[in-house]
């Protein structure tokens, strides 16, 4: 389903931004375009996703999930990982955050500025920096910075300068986004999250998308075909259309996202942006969000920190409105019960974002027919969340 | 002359089986199904599947620019330095090779338990995680007091279905531990599989760097391969390719803690004498008295007392060399990779990049050295911060 206008997806996307920013998000643009034609770029990138990320990550058989799964006739769908949760860094984040750095540094750019997104991108672009000797700013807001103090300690360790601001992420990316305007000549804005202004959903996708190109090879390898089902959580998207967008012209590929339920979908604490929220504007683009009657933004939650996102990516809000892809939840509870089912019986500790797919497994692998193939985009590695996970279980007995 | 190791587990006159009557049984039916499975094609092919989808291996040859721009001279010439991401392996090192080989045998010898020992937790998880991938039944043995301090890795280990059983006897750490598997193992060896590190039993396997990536980045081989050594299975995958090539420098890297001559360091090779440990005869750090000195380094991968056998023996032949680097130069090392390739290195691994401070003015120009980025350091980031301060 191509845009018909680049940037927009129906009536989702768009450029709802300043206008000091028009110029700066056209170069970008223009850089970003350039980057994708010259073939010189794409194999320095093909190299750093090789040699620095660690590609291609594999399409793991989960045999004793499969097993987990299997009906009382011994029938079920067959059920396989992709590894993300080994990339360096830990998480898909890094695909992104490499190239981009690799964009800003052709651009001449001395240094990166970051805020959005969860610990994990910040992390990558810290370690992304420091491999191609840029300096790095991120800002967070004060409350986060005591919730991810192992996060702040690795981002220091990387050379990344760490800003505290008074607030929550909301202000710590508008004084991101202030830096950055106050230095356009010389700073680059690293968005993690497939939001924003265009061009920046499309150039996370496209890096993000040689998750969606390596699995449809390995599954030719495998077995000789595509997967039936592809699942993955959605915070913002971008794991989750970085698997999806190669499949999207397949229309005989099911795409299924799952977004945290939090407490409930009817407590008020969650950040299912698709199945509650409503189209609004958010960090310049047209979307779903969460908003209040006011349109003021509704503070999300989620155990899985990288989910706790009032917006989304607008790719994926016109996937959901043509009904080309499916939208679920998972509550927190869900979501540890599956990063704890994971670490049992496959040996292999996902992250807690990523556990929110592997939640909906339980719903919907009863529904598959024998032999359904289903990959399950494993986003990231869950060392981060055991505190967290060890934490939930004692204060929840 | 390099037949490693001979029939009796001999590498010249290091190594062997010094293990209670019960076990020697346990220890030819190990080792006479290893070297069946080592020629069975099917067998191979099912480890190759696991390793790659499941470990995510091969793992890449990464070449490090700005490490290499570091060690350059004002002249511009230096040598080129690779990093084997080992770092990049499922669990974060080099450990589950050697986890799911051994599991891969036990399951092969129709064995349901698995025993280990653990100091600070990584050959734990790595124990564990195997364990839980192919549902066997898994028993860690950790010293009471590596417990508390580790405690999150011991939530890890229970997560992934294993028990971890303190053991409280003498200084309650990593030595006890391993009396205490040893013990448990005499007691079931019918039923149980005891992972052994590189100090008794199978090679680890499988070997690293194989001659073709090298080949494949630069058309031939490594000149210098750095490793650091605690018990040295990680060193020995390193090196086990290239031990016949004699144009290529081993080089292994000891813990020297607070220094050689503090008395506090685990700088087996450079100061311990020939005796027997844990089933094995090898250089290990022993008083007048032949008691055990208890061996320090920040780095608890490489607080060991004793080394693999096949160190001692090439060592003895000159055939790899062996330094040390203190506490310090490693933390030094840890924080410079970090700053300069955006990858934080194990404690452990620390200590091999502390080293090529001094080795990388000696070497001729364009000299590649391959060092073994053997961990991750996520697990180390406390322990660094407290004394860097950063």
């Amino acid at each position: 389903m191509p845009a018909i206008t680049p940037g927009k997806f129906g009536k989702f996307g768009g450029k709802f931004v300043p206008e000091t920013l028009i110029a700066c998000l056209k170069e970008l643009e223009a850089e970003f375009n350039w980057a994708l034609q010259d073939p010189e770029f794409q194999d320095e990138l093909e190299i750093a996703f090789g040699d620095y990320v660690g590609r291609e990550t594999p399409l793991c058989f989960a045999e004793r999930l499969t097993n987990h799964y299997k009906n009382k006739d011994g029938q079920g769908p067959e059920i396989f990982l992709k590894r993300e949760d080994l990339n360096h860094c830990g998480a898909h984040k890094l695909n992104n955050a490499i190239a981009q750095t690799m964009i800003a540094k052709r651009m001449g750019m001395k240094s990166v500025v970051a805020a959005t997104g969860a610990g994990q991108h910040r992390v990558a672009t810290a370690a992304a920096c420091a491999k191609l000797s840029l300096e790095c700013t991120v800002f967070m807001g004060t409350s986060d910075m005591e919730k991810q103090s192992s996060n702040v300690l690795l981002m220091k360790l990387l050379g990344t300068e760490v800003k505290g601001v008074e607030g929550n992420f909301k202000d710590a990316s508008s004084q991101a986004i202030r830096e950055w305007v106050g230095n356009l000549q010389t700073t680059y804005y690293l968005t993690g999250t497939i939001v924003g202004p265009h061009p920046c959903p499309s150039m996370v996708r496209e890096f993000q998308s040689v998750i969606g190109k390596e699995t449809r090879r390995q599954a030719m390898e495998k077995w000789g075909g595509k997967p039936d089902v592809l699942l993955a959580c959605v915070g913002s998207g971008s794991n989750a259309l970085g698997i999806f967008h190669e499949f999207i012209g397949d229309e005989d590929v099911r795409l299924i996202g799952v977004e945290a339920a939090g407490f409930g979908l009817d407590s008020g604490k969650h950040a299912a942006t698709l199945a509650r929220g409503e189209v609004g504007v958010y960090h310049g683009a047209m979307s779903y969000l969460l908003q209040d009657e006011e349109g003021q933004i509704i503070g999300p939650h989620s155990i899985g920190v990288g989910l706790e996102y009032p917006g989304v990516s607008p790719e994926l809000s016109f996937l959901k409105d043509t009904g080309r892809a499916e939208f679920y939840s998972a509550t927190d509870e869900e979501a540890v019960e599956a990063y704890k089912r994971l670490s049992r019986i496959e040996g292999i500790i996902p992250s807690l974002e990523a556990s929110h797919a592997l939640a909906f497994l339980e719903k919907l692998c009863p529904t598959l027919p024998s032999g359904t193939k289903v990959i399950v985009n494993c986003s990231g590695r869950g060392d981060k969340d055991a505190a967290t996970v060890l934490n939930y279980q004692q204060y929840s007995m | 002359m390099w037949q490693r190791p001979d029939s009796y587990g001999r590498f010249g006159k290091f190594g062997g089986k010094y293990v209670p009557e019960t076990l020697m049984h346990a220890l030819s039916e190990l080792e006479s199904t290893f070297n069946s499975l080592k020629d069975d094609p099917d067998f191979q092919n099912e480890l190759a599947g696991i390793l790659k989808d499941y470990v995510g291996r091969e793992t890449p040859l990464y070449f490090s620019e700005r490490l290499t721009e570091h060690y350059r001279h004002p002249n511009g010439e230096g040598p080129h330095i690779y990093l084997k991401r080992e770092d990049l392996n499922h669990t974060g090192a080099h450990k589950i090779n050697n986890a799911i080989g051994q599991v891969f045998l036990a399951k092969h010898l129709g064995k349901k338990r698995i025993i280990a020992e653990t100091g600070a937790g990584q050959h734990g998880v790595a124990t564990a995680t195997v364990c839980a991938r192919f549902g066997l039944q898994c028993l860690t043995y950790m010293g009471a007091q590596d417990m508390e301090r580790q405690a999150l890795n011991v939530f890890r280990m229970r997560l992934l279905d294993a028990e971890v059983r303190a053991v409280h006897s003498r200084t309650a750490t990593l030595k006890d531990a391993t009396s205490e598997a040893i013990r448990d193992w005499v007691a079931n060896v019918e039923t149980t599989h005891y992972i052994l590190g590189s100090v008794a039993g199978p090679y680890p396997y499988p070997m690293m760097v194989r001659e073709k990536e090298a080949m494949e980045k630069w058309g031939g081989k490594p000149d210098v391969l750095v490793a650091c050594v605690g018990e040295g299975s990680d060193a020995m995958g390193l090196f086990d390719d290239f031990i016949k090539d004699k144009d290529v420098r081993l080089i292994g890297v000891e813990a020297a803690g607070l220094g050689l001559d503090s008395g506090k360091h685990a700088a087996t090779l450079t100061k311990g004498e020939v005796g027997v440990l844990h089933g094995t005869m090898s250089y290990l750090l022993q008083d007048d008295d032949g008691q055990i000195i208890e061996p320090h380094s920040i780095s608890a991968g490489l607080d060991y007392p004793g080394v693999g056998p096949e160190h001692s023996f090439l060592k003895e032949k000159g055939r790899a060399e062996y330094y040390s680097v203190t506490d310090e130069e490693a933390l030094e090392a840890f924080k410079r990779l970090s700053r300069l390739e955006g990858i934080i290195p194990a404690l452990e691994t620390s200590h091999a990049l502390a080293y090529l401070e001094k080795l990388s003015p000696t070497l001729a120009n364009g000299t590649k050295v391959v060092v073994n980025c053997s961990g991750r350091g996520d697990k180390d980031v406390q322990t660094a911060i407290k004394y860097l301060k950063v």
